[in-house]
Order: C-alpha cells, then structure tokens, then sequence
C-alpha cells in the first residue's frame, strides 16, 4: 500500500517515541501560554511561558541563578560523597560477613524506611542552618541506598570466583580489591540513581527551614513575593537537573552494564 | 608465612541449605538483629553515665527511656489522637486519590503505546524530581491547610502506582493473550483473564512504594505547610527544644510506614503463591 | 466431496515497523479430510507457524481463503482450538482452572465445567494433579495440560504447532505415544506443524512439506503405515523410505 517511504517517515518511525513525546511536550507548553487567550490571567497565582522563559533568562544574567545552584550544590555533593565513603563499605561488610549482616539489616531496614527527614528540624537546629546542617541532613537521607544495595552487590556475587582468588594464595583485602569492590560497582550506581533524588529532598528540605540562599530558598524567596515567575523558573531549574542527573545516571548503567537490564 | 586459607564457605552458609540449618539461621539472624538494636539502645541510654555532656548539648541530649516515657504519656493522655488524626487523614486521603488516579491512567498507559509515549516525559520528569520542590507552589494556590498535604501526598504516591501498573499491563505474556484470544475472549476477557491477575503482584509492588512517599509528604508538607498534624507538632517541639517529642514522632511515623508495609508485604507474598521464586525489586 | 478444511491461494505478508514488507505465505493451497491427522513440516520461518493461526484465525491473510465445513474462517471459533508450543498456561490458575479456560468463555456452567475438566484430567493422565500450579510441574504435564485444555471446548479441528518442541527428547517420545492415544479416543481433526520429520511420520496419515518463505504448500505425502503406530514401526525400512523421501523434497529448502 505505502510507496517508497520519504526520508522524514523513516525517521518519524524509527524514533516514535521521542517524537511522540517531544511533539506532547510542545503541545502542552503552547496550550499553556494559549489558554489564557480565554481564561483570565491572574499573575499573582499563575504565569505563562514566555514569562517563566523571560524570568530564568533575567536570573542567568544577574548570577542569581548559578550563586543559588553553587550554593546548593556544595552540602548535595559533599553530603553524597559521604554517603558514598561510608556507606558502600559498611554495606559492603554486612555483605560479606553473614552475621554483621544478620545484626545490622533489621536496624537498617528500621532508618530507610522510617522518613528520617522527621529528623530535620533538629538536624538543624543542632548544626546550624548553614552546610554542616545541610551536608548532614542530605547524608542521613542517602546513605542507606547506598548500603543496602552494597550490601545486595556483595550478596549476589559468584562464591566461584571468591574461591578462586583464595587459591591462588589472596587474602581477605583481595577478595574486597579484586573481586567486591568490582563486583560491587553497578549496584552502587544503581544507588546513587536512588540517593541522588533523597539527596535533592536533603537539600530543599534544609533550605525550606529558613537558610538565607540556595535554590531552595529561592523558591520561597519568590513564593513569598508572588513573583512566580521566577518562582516557576526555579522548581522548573530544579526538575530538569533532577531528570538529568537520574536520567543520565541510568543511561551511565545501561551503557555500562548492558547485561544487567534483564531485570 | 600466610596461612592456609580455608575456602570461602561462610557466604554459601546463607544459599542451598538444609532445613536443619535453615532454620537455625532464621533463629540467628533474628537473635542477633534484636541484639544489635538493644545494644544501641543500652548503649544510648548509657552514654550520659560514662561521658561528660557539655552544657550547651544537653539541651539537645536524650535517652531512649524519656523517649519512650513521653511516648507513652502521648498515649496515655490521649494527646497524640488529635494531631495524628490529621496526618492520618491527609495520608488517607492522598493515597486513596492516588489509587484512584494511578492505577486506571497506568492500565491506560500500558494498552496504549501512543498514550504511553506522550505521557512518558511527563512521567519521567515528575517522578524524579522530589515533590517537595511543589510545596511552595502548592501552598500558594491552596493554602495552608488540608489540601497542599494532600497535593504533596498524591504527588509522591502516584506516580509508584501509575509506574508500575503500567509495568505489569505492559508484562503480560503475549502468549497468553493468544491463547485466551484463541478461545474466543473478547478485549475485556483478555483484560480480565490476563492482564489483571499477571498486573496484581507488580501492582502491589507500587502500593508499597506509594505508601512509604506517602509518608515522607504528610512529614515535608506538615513541617512546612500547615497548622496541625503530627509533623506540626514535631517541628514546634524542635524549636522550643523538646527533643523527646521530636524523637516520639519519628518513631511513631516509622513505626506506621512500617506496619503498612508489612502488611501490603503480607499481602503480596498471599497473591505470589503461584509464581516461581524471583529476586524482588526496588 | 470437498475436504473437511479447505486452504486456497492464502496470501499473508508481514510489516514490521522499520522494515520492509516480509512475504510469509505464497498462494498457500491444502486440503484435509476430516479426522486426518496431517502433518505440515517445512525448514525454520517458512510460515508454516503462521498458516496454523491462520486457521486458528488469529491472523487474516490478505487474499484468499480457509474454509472449514465449507465456511469462511472469519476469526476464532469454538470448532478450532491451539495447542502452543510454549504452552501458555495461565500461571495463576491451578490445572483444573486452566483447563476450564475455554468453557468458561463460553459460558458453561461450572458443575458442567468441572466434569469435563475431571474426564480430560484422566484421559491426559494428570489424575491427582488438579489443585497444582503450572510451575510446579514437568514440561511434558505442562502440554497434557495444554491439550485437556484444547480439548475440553470439543473443537472439531485440533491445531498444534510444535507442541513438543520444548521437551527433552525421551518426554517428546513418550508424549507422541501419549498424543496418539488419546487422539484415537477423541477423533479430531489434527492439524500438526513441526520440524521433526520423525515426528510427522509416526504420527501422521499424511505429511505435507512446505516450502521456503515464503511458504508454499509444496508435495504431500501419504504414511501408509497401518494403525495403531507401534514405537517399532520407527526402525522399519518402510519408514525410512518415506523419511528419505521426505527428506529429499526438504532438503532444497533448507537454508544454510
């Protein structure tokens, strides 16, 4: 029935889904800034587009922007780095050893699934709300993922290959060098894809509570002088880094570790 | 001289064992879970006995027995039901939208490749950003009050349950769609006889997810958008140094995500009877 | 007097997304008596697959016909029931459920259902076996469950597409015996799609070999070994003639 197809049509079919996906995307968008075309507009509880677009353009060029992200950044990747450090090893060992294991997973079991940010207000009303109030909270928030699924890695490792290195004459630091720490490594990526939306709560939830700068406290910033505009620039800002960093920390997994997506 | 290492047989203690030795591992693993928290209990409570506090810390500084002894007074005064029948309310009410909305959009989704496509930026991009990130916002249109919590709390839970419907619908074996189809079934036979059932594990999968986001909403939304609830009375406790209260809400929050969970988990293993053994997923 | 199923001139192609149009069947023509047992064998994608769920009519050729009893097959139908190669138990439901599958979509009522279920239970040997679940057992109980079940709605035309294939060799053996057996009892129509030349001999009345894709019915051939098949038949040189002779008319049309 079809003739030759054209070259577009091929294109539109080999990508369906992106097209599908970005053509609803920029429908949305264009139904937003249309609407009010027949709804009344009211800035001081909606905007548009073309002003959120003008608003982050406005914020990029006087630095506001980019000094808020800096700000935030600093207690999210030190907060993670710490979460890592501390927690792939002790997941790690209660991996490995069956009954530190057994002793420590009813009490890790108990932290990941209680809302630990209940422990926020005194966090930071101990610490302070500057970094070391921020960079605690956001480590209290990610380490666990990174502990259990260390402690999942470990687990599912081939006994095979632990018995090899023993027998050619490696010792314990071996079997962690050569075989856990490898064995562990797409489980702790596919943690980090976890913590790092813990860690963003981590952040926001620390700069809600009154900080002076930060991302965070720009949206209430904002929210409190009805310039929601920028306010909408912010969350917007704030989506699409969290979209990229989970996104692209899946794409990293699938690239890396093909052979794990059977799951 | 290094020793002869024995080969690695503590790990292969836990895999293809004896019952004999099953069960004397179930009754370790439980043993020793228990020890180590009494032990961080013990230890806790006992802290202050061995080690100077510094004046400016004991302000902070509590025990696990005031802990549970404010705990009990909450109780046993009857103050904790009010605050509590708040956040209950607003957990409720979230979830119970949540079911109501996820799982007919997730169905859709799943028989749908086009719907699917379409929606799936915004799916992506909602699930990954934390909610809390709408609070403000929400709290501008709606106030402060019941219905920026139930915002939040249907904002984190919906999108587990729209997921992972969505996953079990698409999971259903063609095969057996053909077979059903063979015999005659009409489009909702189909839906009835396969895609449901096959969906129902992954389904409460979501549930337990939805449930545990649901949670974190009622504490983010009533520390920061609202006038009462438990959460409230958490963070007003916080500032005016009543630790004890903080470290009470905690637990009593805990301990309710936990309940939950442990029956939706109670549940899932009653509807799994009929599956082989997998891995559980995240 | 017209045979019982009538293919003529069936065209069927396929379109996969991205690529282009694949020809599965080429004017494809049979004939089948009723209560043959005819065997179709044909090298790897030859479409012989897809002729069965044609007649199952789960696919609709893009021109020409498969009449059954003289009429149009427009879709699926309760005259016609699948026996599939990978089995397609519903894993949630127990034996006896599955089993019931079919009845249930046509509405019989369950203490009717039950007995049907309970006589094919016994005719396929599962006896003891009704309250398991799929996982729990062997691949060969796994296809005498898959054929009570094409069973239990009494279609006239029993369509099998390499039901065995998924079994070791020794079950397959056994449950082509079993296959006999009970086809002797229950008198259907069988339609037989596999690879096994083997397989089509012992079993069937004719064998039908098909061409490479896209398939074609290409030469027939009668099994004049007498009834009941007897496992020796197997090492006689009857049967290897006609193994040979089937075996020349494949060979061309196996790829490399």
């Amino acid at each position: 029935m079809a003739t030759q197809p054209s070259v577009l049509s091929g294109f539109i079919g080999r990508h369906r889904n992106a097209v599908l996906g970005g053509a609803a995307v920029a429908l949305f968008f264009a139904a937003w800034q249309a609407i009010f075309f027949v709804v009344p507009f009211n800035p001081l509880f909606i905007t548009k587009p073309s002003l959120i677009a003008a608003g982050l353009v406005d914020l990029i060029e006087s630095g506001d922007l980019f000094h808020d992200l800096a700000v935030s950044a600093v207690p999210f990747f030190l907060g993670l780095f710490a979460a890592v450090v501390i927690g792939v090893p002790v997941g790690m060992v209660m991996g490995r050893r069956v009954r530190i294991g057994y002793a420590l997973d009813p009490l890790m079991t108990v932290f990941y699934a209680s809302p630990l940010v209940a422990l926020a207000p005194l966090l930071v009303i101990f610490f302070g709300v500057g970094l070391p109030g921020k960079t605690i909270i956001v480590f209290s928030l990610a380490v666990f993922p990174f502990v259990f699924n260390a402690c999942a890695g470990v687990r599912a490792v081939d006994h095979l290959l632990v018995n090899v290195v023993r027998s050619l004459g490696g010792g314990e630091r071996d079997v962690y060098l050569k075989i856990l720490l490898p064995s562990v490594l797409p489980y702790t990526i596919a943690g980090a894809r976890i913590a790092v939306g813990r860690a963003l709560i981590g952040v926001l939830v620390g700069e809600f509570f009154a900080a002076s700068e930060g991302i965070g406290h720009a949206i209430t910033r904002f929210a409190d002088i009805f310039a929601v505009d920028r306010m909408f620039a912010c969350i917007l800002t704030v989506m699409v880094i969290a979209i990229t960093l989970t996104e692209g920390i899946r794409w990293a997994e699938r690239t890396a570790f093909p052979w794990r997506f059977g799951q | 001289m290094a020793e002869m290492q024995t080969l690695d047989l503590e790990l292969s203690a836990t895999s293809g064992t004896l019952p004999a030795t099953a069960s004397r591992q179930r009754i370790e693993s439980i043993a020793l879970g228990t020890a180590a928290i009494v032990l961080l209990l013990l230890i806790w409570e006992l802290v202050p006995h061995f080690l100077p506090i510094k004046q400016g810390t004991r302000l902070f500084f509590t025990v696990p027995s005031r802990i549970f002894e404010t705990l009990w007074e909450m109780f046993a005064t009857g103050s904790i039901w009010a605050p509590l029948g708040v956040s209950a309310a607003a957990f409720a009410i979230g979830l119970a939208l949540a079911i109501a909305a996820g799982l007919p959009l997730g169905i859709l989704l799943g028989r749908s490749k086009t719907l699917n496509a379409m929606l799936d930026p915004f799916v992506t991009a909602f699930n990954a950003t934390p909610r809390l990130v709408f609070l403000p916002l929400l709290m501008l249109w709606l106030g402060i009050g019941m219905w920026s919590k139930i915002a939040i709390v249907f904002l984190g839970a919906v999108f587990p349950l729209l997921i992972n419907t969505h996953e079990g619908v698409r999971n259903a074996d063609k095969v057996l769609i053909n077979v059903v189809r063979s015999f005659g079934a009409s489009e909702w036979d189909v839906a009835r006889l396969v895609v449901l059932p096959n969906s129902l594990p992954f389904i409460v999968v979501g549930l337990r997810l939805a449930i545990g986001r649901a949670i974190l909403g009622v504490v983010v939304a009533e520390f920061f958008g609202a006038q009462d609830g438990l959460g409230v009375v958490m963070v007003r406790a916080a500032s005016s140094f009543n630790v004890d209260i903080v470290f009470a809400g905690l637990i009593i929050f805990a301990g309710l995500s936990l309940i939950m969970t442990g029956l939706v988990r109670l549940f899932e293993e009653r509807t799994s009877r009929w599956r082989p053994q997998r891995a559980a997923n995240e | 007097m017209a045979a019982y199923i009538q293919a003529r001139n069936v065209n069927l192609s396929f379109r996969p997304p991205n690529r282009g149009a694949v020809r599965a069947l080429d004017g494809f023509d049979i004939d089948v008596e009723e209560g043959e047992f005819l065997s179709i064998v044909g090298p790897s994608g030859c479409g012989k697959s897809t002729f069965l769920n044609v007649v199952l009519g789960l696919l609709k050729p893009d021109s020409g016909e498969v009449l059954i009893h003289g009429n149009r097959i427009t879709g699926p139908g309760s005259d016609r029931a699948m026996v599939f190669q990978e089995f397609g138990l519903l894993p949630w439901r127990t034996v006896q459920h599955n089993i019931e599958l079919g009845l249930e979509l046509k509405r019989a009522p369950s203490a009717k259902r039950g007995a049907i279920a309970e006589r094919l239970i016994g005719l396929v040997g599962l006896t003891g076996f009704e309250g398991h679940y799929p996982h729990e057992l062997s691949g060969g109980m796994k296809q005498r469950v898959g054929l009570a079940r094409a069973l239990a709605t009494d279609p006239d035309v029993l369509l099998m597409d390499e039901p065995f294939a998924a079994l070791d060799a020794q079950t397959r053996d056994l449950m082509q015996t079993e296959l006999l057996r009970i086809w002797r009892e229950a008198r259907k129509t069988v339609l037989f799609v596999t690879h096994q030349i083997d397989e089509a001999i012992y079993l069937s009345d004719r064998v039908m070999v098909m061409s490479k894709r896209p398939g074609r019915a290409k030469k027939a051939f009668t099994i004049a070994l007498p009834r009941p098949r007897e496992y020796e038949m197997r090492v006689t040189p009857k049967f290897n003639e006609l193994k040979l002779e089937i075996w020349n008319a494949l060979k061309d049309e196996i790829a490399v």
